[in-house]
């Protein structure tokens, strides 16, 4: 199939032949890119300097902004002046209806500090990160290198593995519901086993809703850290593990050696993404725990402490569900930056 | 190296300003006095009735009908517009959602709220409160003649000075009464035909379940957010004060009373364990046959006898508590005419004929529908009187017909907020984790606090 040439930048003296540039039928083998794509692929080979003229149009100072333009107009618009917005907001009293805002410079800091429900919502988020994101990193690992092989019937597994991301968060959380509740399946096949007597309360022990909840997040995820992992594992050597294998290296330490430190950055890049995602759980905790967030709001993370306190429409406080937003925005900033100084570290 | 760092750098802050973006700043308010920031009509404000023509173009907003009743609403349009000639009404269905006091709120902002609206109580409580809604009692005095006097009374919110005004006209409602499992009821010990008429009897009564049910089957499910306020107004708390500034409910040694019930009933196995916070709907519960007492709207019947024929043929209906209160409390769903209307007459003159007894009767009779007129006339109809065979839902529809003659639309309507903050509490007690007292203290501090914070 020939390349369709980029028309627009083509300053060369037009084509010849009529039609030329559409793909012909019948048109083998396929040309070499022509015009400023051939120029582009000159310019980042090592060789004497290209024609200056098509090049000159690359440094125009403005051409790269012009590209990045819809992303940069997208991020402004949906990311950088909302969060702005929510940086102003938290220093206002501002209701989710609207209506004067009035400015009540540190109130909401001051208010937020002395807040026993926000730190226990902030704690239930440190949690969920400090035990999801290790086992997020790891187990998706493990599984993609189980079902990276090609063995007849794996194309079942590497699917039924994705399946839970793509269903519904509710609808998972509804089956989850149906399996944890007392006469669910896990606690009937625990007590036909003999293994327990009385039901195990895993929808009325606050603890015990948020280790289920995080059970259910590291459930959805896994699947899609999987395919994460299986597009890093095709670039880590054979040669590798074949030369390992011969000096008699045992599976678990080729893992330990050759796989982890070839898909380091895969790990890193999982890590962040999960810390992320930890931070910021509503779904899993609403599902198991109700609109409470948990017997006593107990299991409440930040986000569902955000929603409590700022987006009511009636008693809402949105300048104070900001201030909580923004102390959301700082632990997760504060995480990843640690992240990125460990990983450095551990560079040198 | 760098390039990958740089783009991981990018990416983190991309994703890191979404997390924060959750809330946007709001639209200021002139803080006029009229209709908030809006120019309005002058005849719309102000004392002395509406006068005007009932011609010309209006807007008129349902919530969520178009799909099951466009035929309904399609006929009342055509016959307002028949006996009308000159006017004409453009009909809008809004989906209902979560956000729908928001939007409706942000239309009335924009000064673009519709002529005439369809509005839940917290919806109306909103506009009222910030004069977006016609004051009907200066506007249209006669307003409330063909609605039961019980209703009507009711059916007033306070205005932008704390006044309370009449500013919205009640329409249907979907009633109260209790349902309950006759075969499930005689097995624990209890009459059928002597169901509870106390909050507190209804409770004696689930204990009886509790001892004799031995894990099978429950009373009801767990979650108080189930049975508040509506128990607590039953049993005559005062919920809020009378001013709706603060709650006063720990403040009744009633409610103390109430919450020691749950906790003891949810320690003697009367409500399944794991149903204390979680989002279980007690209508499919009942519908697997595991509780004595379904809930307590009429509709609910008739999705048992579609899902659960046999559950439902076992079923028994009553008259609600009535306890101390004496009558039941239920806010109706209800039809305003917004104050910057450029066609008030009009729309006023579609709304009364929206909500006349006729039009409520017969939408009432469509066989789609559970919903009870707010209209005398019509609850006298033969509709709500026959009874034939013995039939839970026929009967359920004598009953609730005869409950509206009585019933109050000034149900106290807590927020999402501070329904979470109360229930939070007396979870906390039932789990034993706290004494009645020490909860109901705890909650209703953390409602005033979300009150204050709101205002």
């Amino acid at each position: 199939m020939a390349v369709r040439p980029l028309r627009i930048l083509d300053k060369a003296p037009a084509p010849t032949s009529p039609g030329a540039g559409a793909p012909r039928p019948g048109a083998s083998p396929a040309p070499p890119p022509p015009g400023p794509l051939r120029r582009v692929l000159r310019s980042v080979t090592p060789g004497p300097a290209p024609d200056a003229g098509g090049a000159a149009l690359y440094r125009k100072w403005w051409l790269p902004w012009l590209w990045m333009a819809p992303a940069v107009v997208g991020v402004t618009v949906f990311g950088v002046w909302p969060f702005l917005n929510t940086l102003i907001l938290s220093f206002t009293d501002a209701k989710p209806l609207g209506g004067a805002a009035g400015f009540v410079g540190l109130d909401n800091y001051t208010r937020m500090f002395g807040d026993s429900d926000f730190w226990l919502a902030t704690r239930n988020s440190l949690l969920y990160a400090v035990i999801v994101v290790p086992l997020m990193v790891l187990l998706p690992l493990v599984l993609a290198v189980l079902v990276e092989k090609n063995l007849p019937g794996i194309g079942f597994f590497r699917s039924a593995f994705y399946t839970p991301v793509l269903a519904s968060s509710v609808v998972v959380g509804l089956s989850w519901q149906w399996l944890l509740s007392d006469q669910g399946l896990v606690n009937t096949w625990l007590q036909k086993g003999h293994l327990i007597k009385e039901a195990i309360p895993f929808l009325s022990d606050s603890w015990l809703i948020l280790l289920s909840a995080m059970g259910l997040t590291l459930w959805k995820g896994l699947g899609w850290y999987m395919i994460f992992y299986l597009a890093a594992l095709g670039n880590v050597p054979k040669e590798l593990h074949e030369a390992a294998a011969v000096d008699g290296a045992g599976s678990i330490r080729r893992f330990w050696h050759i796989t982890m430190p070839g898909v380091r950055t895969s790990m890193m890049l999982v890590g962040t993404l999960t810390g992320i995602g930890s931070l910021r759980i509503f779904t899993e905790i609403y599902m198991l725990g109700g609109s409470t967030g948990g017997p006593g709001g107990a299991d409440r993370t930040l986000p569902f402490y955000i929603r409590d306190v700022g987006l009511d429409p009636l008693t809402g406080n949105a300048g104070y569900g900001a201030a909580v937003s923004v102390a959301l925005f700082a632990l997760t900033l504060g995480l990843t930056l640690l992240a990125q100084r460990l990983t450095k570290e551990d560079e040198a | 190296m760098r390039a990958r760092r740089l783009t991981g750098s990018v990416a983190a802050i991309v994703v890191l300003s979404l997390t924060a973006a959750g809330c946007g700043l709001g639209g200021s308010d002139g803080g006029e006095a009229t209709a908030g920031g809006c120019k309005v009509d002058e005849g719309n404000v102000g004392s002395g009735e509406l006068t005007g023509d009932v011609k010309g173009d209006i807007t008129f907003q349902t919530t969520n009908v178009k799909k099951d009743f466009g035929d309904y609403f399609n006929g009342v349009i055509k016959a307002f517009e028949k006996a009308n000639p000159d006017t004409k009404i453009k009909w809008i269905d809004d989906p209902g959602d979560a956000t729908f006091t928001q939007r409706l709120v942000a239309d009335a902002q924009g000064c673009t709220l519709p002529d005439v609206v369809n509005v839940n109580v917290n919806t109306a409580i909103a506009l009222t409160k910030n004069g977006y809604l016609l004051n009907l009692d200066e506007k249209a005095p006669d307003a409330g003649k063909p609605f039961t006097d019980a209703m009507w009374k009711s059916t007033t919110y306070a205005d932008a000075e704390g006044k309370k005004v009449h500013s919205v006209l009640p329409w249907y409602s979907g009633g109260i009464l209790q349902t309950f499992n006759t075969e499930l009821m005689e097995k624990a010990g209890l009459d059928p035909a002597k169901p509870a008429t106390t909050v507190l009897g209804l409770f004696a009564d689930a204990e009886k379940v509790a001892k004799a049910s031995d894990g099978d089957y429950y009373a009801f499910l767990a979650n108080p957010q189930h049975r508040i306020p509506a128990d607590w107004q039953q049993m005559g708390i005062e919920v809020k004060s009378a001013d709706g500034k603060k709650f006063t409910f720990a403040d009744d040694p009633k409610t103390v009373q109430w919450v020691e019930a749950m906790t003891s009933l949810y320690k003697a196995g009367g409500m399944p364990r794991d149903s204390l916070s979680s989002t279980q709907d007690p209508a499919n519960v009942y519908g697997q046959g595991k509780l004595v007492y379904g809930p307590t709207n009429p509709n609910f019947l008739r999705f048992i006898q579609q899902n659960n024929p046999t559950v439902y043929e076992k079923t028994g209906v009553a008259p609600f508590m009535l306890d101390a209160l004496g009558h039941t409390v239920g806010a109706p769903q209800y039809v305003g005419v917004a104050s910057t209307s450029k066609n008030a007459s009009t729309a006023l003159a579609f709304a009364q004929f929206l909500t006349n007894a006729q039009n409520q009767l017969e939408w009432a009779k469509d066989p789609n529908v559970v919903i009870f007129p707010s209209t005398t006339e019509s609850l006298k109809d033969p509709f709500f009187q026959k009874v034939e065979g013995t039939d839970p839902f026929a009967e359920a529809r004598k009953i609730v017909a005869k409950d509206r003659e009585t019933a109050t639309a000034d149900e106290i309507a807590l927020t999402p907020g501070e329904l979470n903050a109360v229930v939070a509490q007396i979870q906390l007690a039932m789990q034993g984790k706290k004494s009645a007292q020490d909860a109901l203290d705890e909650a209703q501090s953390k409602a005033n606090e979300l009150i204050e914070q709101g205002s």
